[in-house]
């Protein structure tokens, strides 16, 4: 359904993602996991043709054989919010404060053609779906008297109001708390109809996906099923995010992976990890091809 | 750029609601010292804040940060304050290093009361207690050089410099040639380790960390919890620790305290609330922590 | 300093450049005496070693441009000055007891003299201590007192917000220390920002009471007194207004422009973009 091909994203001359490939079926929950730097939002914002002044993207994606890279912002509006809509982090500011939430549910739609009357009537019945308690009364609200869980709510059902056909969600939970979180991703997981779902918690992307895709330093090193790849990671940095995440007991030492992130453009040429790898040899300046089917890598000495 | 990792907002007081003048002079008198091995002692903590009127013939409505909050902290103690935002954890916090002050209760350091004193009578405790706060982003100034944000806590005690700087760095595992850069040079990881080089500039007995690594990466949390917990060891510190998050809480430290709506709603070794939690939040917080071994 | 220059930054250091540099020189030189009367050059046009001609009096209109961009400056930086050192700490300690009576106090006085007008202040003092360069200046510096305390209370809220301030306090800073190390630090780009915009605003102003008679005295050359006598003589001599009009245009134009290159290149957010791209 969704399809991803080489998709490159450059900021003046620095590359930001590189070749990056996926595709999503529908119905399919897929993350994209990675740190900061990793060029997981880029990914996403350029699906969206949201990326911010002085980025672009080339390369070729399509949902069902609509293009979404290298199409005039005409083209795109119309995808927008109908066809593929997306979750932002930031639910505090993501919502315009001076306009009550129903009302700005139902805009989504109007703007697509939906006659007024009809869009706040189905506005209500939104917001009940993304269970919210008496919908009738949340959507006269206006967005600071509701909890940030309850926006996080308010802005997914904005996102499917126009029932897209892909719903992409960037750190949708990061600022709420574990326990709103929790309902949070079971709503998510229920009501979307095909996911990508953006994180960098291993856990969550586990909770929420089916098939994980993940990204280091502008690029794809791994990607498969998310038990396999959890269980038996191939790339040395998946494997070392792994054992990141792992708390051990009190008084033991926690792995680590050494040094830090990179600056965007600070990535070394050949494999992007292979100045904080421990397996790193000559080989690594060359780039590794990411392969395999089903479960893929791009590692020259993979773990396993 | 893209996202940064994540930042669970802290309850921070920022959002809190326009204060009431806090009264003069705390009435509680703390119990008499008996345990002898306490450093912090909290006795019926109260902090009430008061929501700008909306209306001109009532007052605006009184907000309860935190309620009747006791604990004890030992010297040589890890102990960890675990809550969501709005537990009042932070403003505990706030209390617990004199940046704010109490409406009722006792905050005693050491032996000696902290509520109610000026800033000027606070030496002993910033001397004595130091923060890192949870956005190495934002908790140092970005107009000032690393050699100057690290030297502060003396330069503001009227303590000697000197070397102590390029030790200070070293000890935090970062080179001497970072002293003359800015901090938007360094990566979140990075200042992080500059904002405990700082706070451990004054040689203090206590270190307060308020989520030290929520904001970063999880291949660079291992390092900074090893960091912390090696320099607590190396200099015998006092921690209090910070954090959302329980499993974070339970690596780090031996006691803890779970915090909910303004009030301690269970304490105890961190082993035993995580093995057997007694009370409901407790329990709805371990459950809504998605964990890989769960998941797997 | 790591922004890059924009082109309202260069345009504007540009057109201050032109203008300092005209009165930097006219102390060592200028093409006649500006004060020179002299009737055999009455009106004399264009030409013939008088560049931009003389006005009615045969006084070189050049000379006179050269040496009012000196009183312009000095009556841009003493009101500027003064709006600055009274205004920013009084907007600091209003910024960092948000809360106290104090800073309602310097608020509410703020409010007081920023609803007088500052023209209206210049003709009562001028009409008090006699009108001159100096009691203009002061006008225009104590009506400009409040536009600065607010820009800076403003910008000192938001610092006492952060949490290096808080961090501050914690390392044991004090209030003289944190306004001096970290607030006015922070707060510099914005104070910069508001003293070019203010600049231009003075130089308007003073421009404007040469013009009423409330300003420089005669004989000492000024913009606004050059377009006042030029007034009669507007429809048979129209350039005589139109060089010391050009002249006050090019000054507020590129205090403007300067102020609003500033502001974006000092801004550590915008700078902060730039260095990730």
């Amino acid at each position: 359904m969704l399809s991803v091909d080489g998709l490159d994203v450059h900021a003046g001359p620095v590359r930001l993602v590189r070749d990056v490939s996926f595709g999503i079926g529908p119905g399919e929950r897929v993350g994209l996991i990675g740190e900061s730097g990793s060029g997981k939002s880029l990914t996403a914002l350029s699906l969206m043709g949201l990326l911010p002044e002085g980025v672009t993207a080339s390369g070729r994606a399509t949902l069902d054989g609509d293009d979404l890279v290298g199409v005039p912002e005409r083209r795109l509006k119309r995808l927008r919010g109908r066809e593929v809509s997306m979750v932002f982090q930031e639910p505090m500011t993501a919502l315009n404060p001076l306009m009550r939430v129903g009302a700005q549910v139902a805009e989504v739609m109007t703007l697509h053609g939906r006659p007024r009357a009809e869009a706040r009537e189905r506005a209500v019945h939104l917001l009940g779906r993304v269970r919210l308690p008496r919908p009738e009364q949340i959507a006269r609200a206006y967005p600071h008297q509701l909890s940030g869980g309850q926006r996080q709510r308010v802005m997914l059902a904005i996102a499917l109001a126009n029932e897209p056909r892909l719903l992409i969600c960037d750190e949708p939970t990061t600022a709420l708390d574990v326990t709103v979180q929790k309902q949070m991703l079971e709503l998510i997981a229920e009501v979307a109809p095909a996911l990508l779902f953006i994180t960098h918690d291993l856990a969550v992307v586990a909770s929420v996906c089916e098939r994980v895709v993940v990204m280091y330093g502008g690029r794809v090193v791994e990607s498969g099923p998310i038990r396999e790849v959890f269980t038996n990671p191939r790339h040395r940095y998946t494997e070392g995010l792994l054992a990141a995440s792992r708390l051990t007991p009190r008084g033991t030492r926690l792995p680590t992976i050494k040094g830090s992130v990179p600056a965007a453009g600070g990535f070394p040429d050949g494999c992007v990890f292979r100045n904080r790898c421990p397996h790193a040899t000559e080989a690594c300046e060359q780039e590794p091809a990411l392969t395999g089917d089903g479960h893929a890598f791009a590692c020259w000495h993979p773990a396993g | 750029m893209p996202s940064r990792a994540g930042t669970p907002p802290a309850d921070s007081p920022r959002d809190e609601p326009s204060e009431t003048p806090p009264s003069e002079t705390p009435v509680i008198e703390a119990p008499a010292l008996i345990d002898a091995a306490a450093l912090i002692e909290v006795a019926g903590l109260n902090r009430v804040y008061r929501r700008p009127r909306t209306s001109l013939t009532r007052p605006g409505e009184a907000v309860h940060a935190l309620r009747d909050v006791s604990l004890t902290v030992r010297r040589g103690e890890r102990f960890g304050i675990v809550g969501e935002s709005g537990s009042g954890k932070s403003t505990l916090l706030r209390l617990l290093c004199g940046l704010d002050r109490p409406t009722s209760g006792s905050v005693r350091f050491d032996g000696r009361e902290i509520t109610g004193l000026p800033e000027r009578g606070l030496r002993f405790l910033r001397e004595n207690l130091q923060i890192v706060f949870q956005d190495p982003m934002s908790s140092l100034d970005p107009r000032m050089r690393v050699r100057d944000l690290v030297a502060e806590p003396l330069v503001a005690l009227g303590l000697p410099v000197g070397g102590r700087v390029a030790e200070l760095l070293e000890e935090v595992g970062l080179p001497a040639s970072a002293a003359d850069r800015y901090p938007h040079q360094f990566s979140g990881g990075q200042r992080q380790r500059i904002a405990i080089a700082r706070a451990l500039a004054p040689k203090p007995k206590v270190l307060v960390a308020d989520e030290p690594v929520s904001a970063l990466d999880v291949s660079v949390r291992g390092q900074i919890l090893n960091l912390l917990a090696d320099l607590v060891d190396e200099l015998g510190l006092t921690l209090v620790f910070v954090s959302h998050d329980l499993a974070v809480v339970r690596h780090v430290c031996e006691t803890v305290a779970v915090m909910s709506g303004g009030e301690i709603v269970e304490t105890g070794p961190v082993d035993d609330v995580w093995a057997r939690p007694a009370h409901p939040y407790t329990r709805a917080l371990l459950e809504a922590v998605p964990t890989l071994e769960g998941l797997l | 300093m790591t922004g890059r220059m924009n082109a309202s930054l260069l345009t504007g250091g540009a057109l201050v450049g032109v203008v300092v540099l005209a009165a930097l020189a006219s102390f060592v030189w200028t093409p006649h005496d500006p004060t020179l009367v002299d009737a055999a050059r009455k009106l004399h046009e264009p030409g013939g070693g008088y560049l931009l001609g003389a006005d009615k009096f045969g006084r070189d209109t050049f000379s006179q441009l050269m040496v009012g961009a000196r009183t312009t400056l000095y009556v841009g930086v003493v009101a500027v000055g003064i709006a600055a050192l009274l205004g920013t700490p009084l907007g600091v300690i209003a910024g960092m007891t948000p809360r106290g009576w104090l800073s309602e106090l310097i608020m509410r006085v703020n409010d007081l003299v920023f609803a007088f007008p500052a023209l209206l202040l210049a003709v009562m003092l001028g009409a008090v201590y006699g009108a001159d360069t100096l009691t203009a200046m002061i006008a225009i510096g104590v009506s400009t007192v409040p536009a600065f305390a607010r820009v800076a209370r403003a910008a000192t809220l938001q610092v006492m917000v952060t949490d290096y301030v808080l961090a501050a306090r914690a390392a044991g800073r004090g209030p003289g220390a944190i306004a001096t190390r970290h607030v006015l630090p922070n707060i510099g780009s914005v104070l910069i920002v508001q003293a070019s915009v203010s600049f231009a605003i003075a130089i308007l102003a003073e421009a404007a009471l040469s013009f009423l008679g409330f300003g420089t005295r005669p004989p000492t050359p000024s913009w606004g007194r050059m377009l006042q006598e030029s007034q009669e003589l507007l429809f048979s001599t129209p350039r005589l207004a139109l060089w010391p009009g050009l002249a006050i245009a090019v000054a507020v134009l590129g205090f403007n422009l300067l102020g609003d290159g500033l502001r974006d290149f000092l801004d550590p957010k915008l700078r902060r973009i730039r260095a990730e791209r």
